[in-house]
């Protein structure tokens, strides 16, 4: 029996979530950890070279048709290795590029799979996974059924991460990978920087869906003012093009630990409150009493923004003076 | 261009007290309305737009019982030719592992030259169907696709990833996408054009239809099973602040000042 | 939907009707098709006669957001006439500027009807599905929850939470249905004006029930929004519960819901706005008043309520009954009322129009003639109105009140039994 950890990287660089993948590894005692580092040609060693501590063995997997973590070429590979070595369990996270390469790794080999999980748990019956399900309105227990390997993503920032450094040689194995997938990577983009950095902002108006207008954006604006706070969103602002992708707080957009972070109007879903739940003081004001987001704040506002908000902004004016 | 598009009928959970039923595994689905899930929704209008532009033809598939077909008359609407409802009573217990095999198994020896799914379901957040039935249909895929773009035989399109960050990959053709939200604006679907795209076929299938083996669905269907629904644990709980909208307003100011050291 | 309603059908487990049902429900012809028809085929002149249209602008110059809004209706009916195939029309933004509140068509000589050609346009715009969001959103949460607001269906009936208001879901019957409406249930501020009404009518001993989680959006906005089988869902929704419950009087809260029943609804529904009921019930000396409310009112007619039904003396009738209270005119009162720019679905339209708005304008008007408030009776009136205020930075010098809260004050026994806020 052993573990894998598929460690993500991206550019040259790991990702912070393999530490935590690491650390799930290490805490289910299935088995031996195997960290393996997918990539194109001189992809690998970086990452490889910064792994954690916890880890029993490096693998380096290099091919053409790895490069840039291609989600296609990373499932055929890991399936042939999996096919021949047998891990128990193949750990990914659930990232961008977990969700591309994991569901169909287990679909090569037939494997159960479990996604965006919070922990993962063994026992006499296997695998036990607990999940979210209704946009984190409820948990869901799922079994895996009892298979020579089984697939789980983590959903990232839901563990912390192991520390210090894998100090371990790592091997190189050859791909067994078509030289044609059928994708070929071509390039990283960066957003272009915007305007503001609201990574940087002390205090933080967020808004949601909840606002239902872009005309209402004014409400949000006028707080953020009286305050002296910036402006920003949740996702679902910048999909209908009313705040620019700049301003949004998320996994695809920015993480902050601002001092104070008011949200309004913002549900909760798990990769806006992922990347601010760090903050100082939050505080949610929403009209549905079971918004998520009431379980990451410390303060809440059950209600309706158009008349908790103008108030909010009146009060702060009058302390101020 | 002949393209396929699959949706899923999903219940809204936005402002619903989830009620889990008495089976401890399944939420009591008659509480809540239903709707086509949101990332199906951009999915449906990128193959519209590709269908618009390109000509050729749009087949949409559904899994779900009839109440879900809703959902289908709204890809027949928007452009599709065709619907493909799939249903058998043993469905609504499988994981997404089932759903894609039948979903392959609906598409049988038709050829698609792009595929397009959602990146994720609003109610399970699988994110499973895409690559596994890409899997299954033996053609390359690119999950969470913000952009997508048609150029002489392949499709060039742009994933999102995190932190501001994008992928750009080129897929060969035929190709599956999963569609991430906010690749497009929907279209407003009006009751009058569901009424139109009645005259469209709708085709409702069996698992014999398809040929399909229940044991290997029953099996795959059991991969990955849900044990049981509970409520999530409480998290931070926050400090709730009640009154008029003046009285919280005041509290908010006394908690900013006080615990948030800004004012 | 219509052949699942048994008159014993239970009412708990009423669902609004599905697509499926409403399409059984159509080909066995218990559908109702009224005046709303397939808008393709026949070009928009032809039905609309605009050829007897003589330009003279009347439309135009009688049209409440004329002055700040690109919208000019003499203008959009030469160029439908002109233009048989709507192309040019359907790009038009600023159909969504109408208000429909149908001055234009009150004030046209040859009696046509530039109100309708623009819901037609904005039927032309639904159906390419190219719509503003907002549009869509209200229009996709009316199909979904039976509201525009976005809420859920089984909160609809929130508002009345403790105040022990009749409804027939509780198999509470009587012979006069209230039908609430949506921006009455949800909306923080009308639910004042709700629990007002249902303080007044309890007190004064009316019999009343409502039809509380079941009921459905009236559809009015969503017609004028150009919508037309939304409506139509939503009207038979509603018409197979009143078809069951057939009540002797309906009452709504609001004008926009009476004159959908009066004259969207076909069989038309003889709706009454509840200010009708509030003066009969006055007249007949049935509402206990206990107070003086000394206050100095203008009344804000609605446009819905006065110019579209002709409801003018009852309101005022109800008002002049409240002890204590004076009553003054605005210039622009009864069939010159000034439209504040909340009907034609404006409600989820900013509007493209620059400079001051018309409730700012009324508001900044009812200043200058030193009244205490404005009273009016219709939810999107009082909304407009009371963001005119705050906007007009006139929160300390004038109230909004509704009629229905008007007339509790001078009723209500304090401790206030329904949780009314009394502002001063």
């Amino acid at each position: 029996m052993s573990v894998w950890v598929i460690a993500e990287h991206r550019n040259g660089e790991l990702r912070e979530v393999t530490g935590e993948l690491v650390a799930v590894a290490r805490a289910l005692g299935a088995g031996p950890v195997t960290a393996v580092v997918l990539g194109g040609p001189g992809e690998t060693e970086a990452p490889a070279a910064g792994l954690p501590a916890g880890i029993d063995r490096v693998v380096r997997v290099e091919h053409e048709s790895l490069a840039g973590f291609n989600g296609v070429a990373v499932a055929a590979a890991l399936e042939r290795v999996a096919a021949r070595e047998r891990p128990a369990v193949v750990l990914g996270a659930h990232s961008a590029a977990g969700m591309d390469w994991a569901s169909a790794l287990a679909a090569g080999l037939g494997a159960p799979v479990a996604t965006d999980v919070l922990s993962l748990h063994r026992d006499d019956g296997g695998f036990l996974a607990v999940r979210t399900v209704y946009a984190g309105k409820l948990q869901a227990r799922v079994r895996l059924a009892q298979a020579p390997t089984v697939v789980v993503t983590l959903r990232p920032g839901a563990t912390e991460a192991a520390a210090g450094s894998a100090e371990v040689p790592a091997e190189t194995e050859a791909a067994e990978v078509p030289a044609e997938v059928g994708r070929r990577f071509v390039e990283w983009i960066q957003e272009a920087a915007g305007e503001v950095d609201i990574t940087q902002a002390d205090v933080l108006v967020s808004v949601g869906r909840g606002i239902g207008d872009p005309e209402d954006l004014d409400v949000a604006r006028d707080l953020a003012e009286a305050l002296g706070a910036t402006l920003s969103c949740s996702r679902p602002v910048v999909d209908l093009g009313w705040l620019p992708k700049e301003r949004q707080v998320g996994i695809s957009g920015k993480t902050v630990k601002p001092k104070v972070y008011i949200a309004l109007g913002i549900s909760g879903a798990f990769q806006h409150v992922t990347a601010m739940k760090d903050a100082g003081l939050i505080l949610a004001v929403n009209k549905d009493p079971k918004a998520p987001i009431f379980r990451v704040s410390h303060y809440g506002i059950v209600g309706d923004l158009f008349k908790v908000v103008p108030e909010l902004t009146k009060a702060v004016r009058e302390a101020k003076g | 261009m002949n393209l396929a598009v699959f949706v899923k009928h999903v219940p809204d959970a936005a402002e619903a007290d989830l009620r889990i039923g008495p089976d401890g595994r399944s939420v009591r689905a008659e509480d809540l309305p239903f709707q086509m899930n949101e990332w199906d929704r951009f999915a449906l209008e990128e193959a519209a737009r590709l269908k618009e532009a390109t000509g050729g033809s749009l087949t949409a598939f559904l899994i779900g019982p009839g109440e879900h077909e809703d959902s289908l008359r709204r890809c027949l609407a928007v452009g599709a030719d065709r619907a493909v409802r799939v249903w058998d009573e043993s469905f609504p217990t499988l994981g997404p592992a089932a759903v894609a095999r039948a979903l392959a198994a609906a598409v049988g020896e038709e050829r698609f030259d792009l595929y397009l799914c959602g990146a994720q379901a609003a109610d399970d957040g699988y994110a499973v169907v895409g690559p596994t039935l890409a899997v299954l249909l033996g053609v390359p895929w690119a999950a969470l696709v913000c952009r997508l773009e048609l150029q002489d035989g392949r499709i060039v399109c742009d994933r999102e990833l995190e932190a501001g960050w994008f992928e750009r990959v080129e897929l060969a053709l035929p190709a599956l996408v999963t569609v991430q939200t906010g690749i497009n604006e929907p279209r407003y679907v009006s009751i009058l054009g569901i009424r139109k795209a009645r005259s469209k076929p709708l085709e409702v299938r069996g698992l014999a239809d398809l040929g399909v083996d229940p044991d290997e669905i029953g099996r795959l269907g059991a991969l990955t099973r849900l044990e049981a629904l509970e409520p999530p644990p409480p998290g931070r709980e926050a400090e709730m602040l009640e009154g008029s909208p003046a009285e919280v307003a005041r509290k908010a100011v006394a908690v900013l000042r006080e615990k948030g050291g800004v004012l | 939907m219509a052949q699942a309603c048994s008159k014993r059908r239970k009412w708990r487990g009423f669902r609004p009707p599905s697509l499926l049902a409403f399409q059984r429900a159509k080909a066995q012809k218990r559908w109702f098709v009224g005046k709303l028809r397939d808008i393709e085929g026949v070009p928009l002149a032809e039905r609309y006669e605009l050829a007897a249209c003589l330009q003279c602008g009347r439309c135009t110059g009688g049209c409440p957001v004329g002055l700040r809004s690109p919208l000019n209706s003499r203008r959009l009916l030469y160029e439908a006439l002109i233009r048989e195939d709507g192309e040019v029309l359907v790009e038009r933004e600023e159909v969504w500027d109408c208000t429909a509140c149908r001055t234009c068509a009150d004030r046209c000589p040859r009696g046509l009807e530039p109100v309708s050609v623009i819901r037609e346009i904005r039927t032309l715009k639904i159906e390419e599905g190219r719509i503003p969001q907002t549009v869509m959103d209200a229009l996709e949460s009316a199909l979904k929850h039976g509201n525009p607001w976005g809420r859920s269906r089984r909160k609809r009936f929130a508002w009345a939470d403790g105040l022990g208001v009749p409804t027939l879901e509780e198999g509470d019957e009587a012979p006069n249905l209230w039908f609430v409406g949506c921006t009455p249930a949800y909306d923080p501020r009308c639910q004042e004006a709700a629990r007002a009404l249902a303080g007044i009518l309890r007190a004064a001993g009316y019999p009343f029930t409502t039809l509380g989680n079941e009921e459905s959006c009236c559809g009015s906005e969503m017609l004028r929004l150009g919508e037309l089988g939304l409506f139509e869902e939503l009207a038979e929704a509603n018409r197979a519960l009143l078809d069951e419950v057939a009540p002797e009087t309906v009452l709504t809260t609001s004008p926009h819901c009476m004159n959908a029943l009066r004259t969207d609804y076909d069989p038309a529904v003889s709706a009454l706005h509840f200010s009708q009921v509030l003066a009969r019930l006055a007249d007949e000396g049935r509402i206990p008043f206990r107070r003086e409310v000394p206050l100095r009112v203008a009344f804000h007619d609605p446009c819905y309520l006065g110019k579209q039904n002709g409801v003018y003396e009852e309101p005022r009738a109800a008002i002049a009954a409240v002890p204590g209270v004076e009553l003054v005119e605005f210039d622009r009162s009864r069939e010159r009322s000034l439209c504040c720019e909340g009907g034609g679905g404006r409600m989820w339209l900013e509007g493209l129009g620059e400079g001051e708005r018309n409730a700012q304008q009324r508001v900044r008007t009812a200043a200058d003639m030193g009244v205490d408030a404005v009273v009016t009776a219709c939810p999107f009136c009082l909304l407009t109105l009371e963001d005119a205020r705050k906007t007009a930075g006139l929160e300390d010098a004038l109230e909004i009140v509704d009629l229905a809260e008007l007339v509790w004050r001078g009723v209500e026994d304090l401790p206030d039994p329904c949780g009314l806020e009394t502002r001063s």
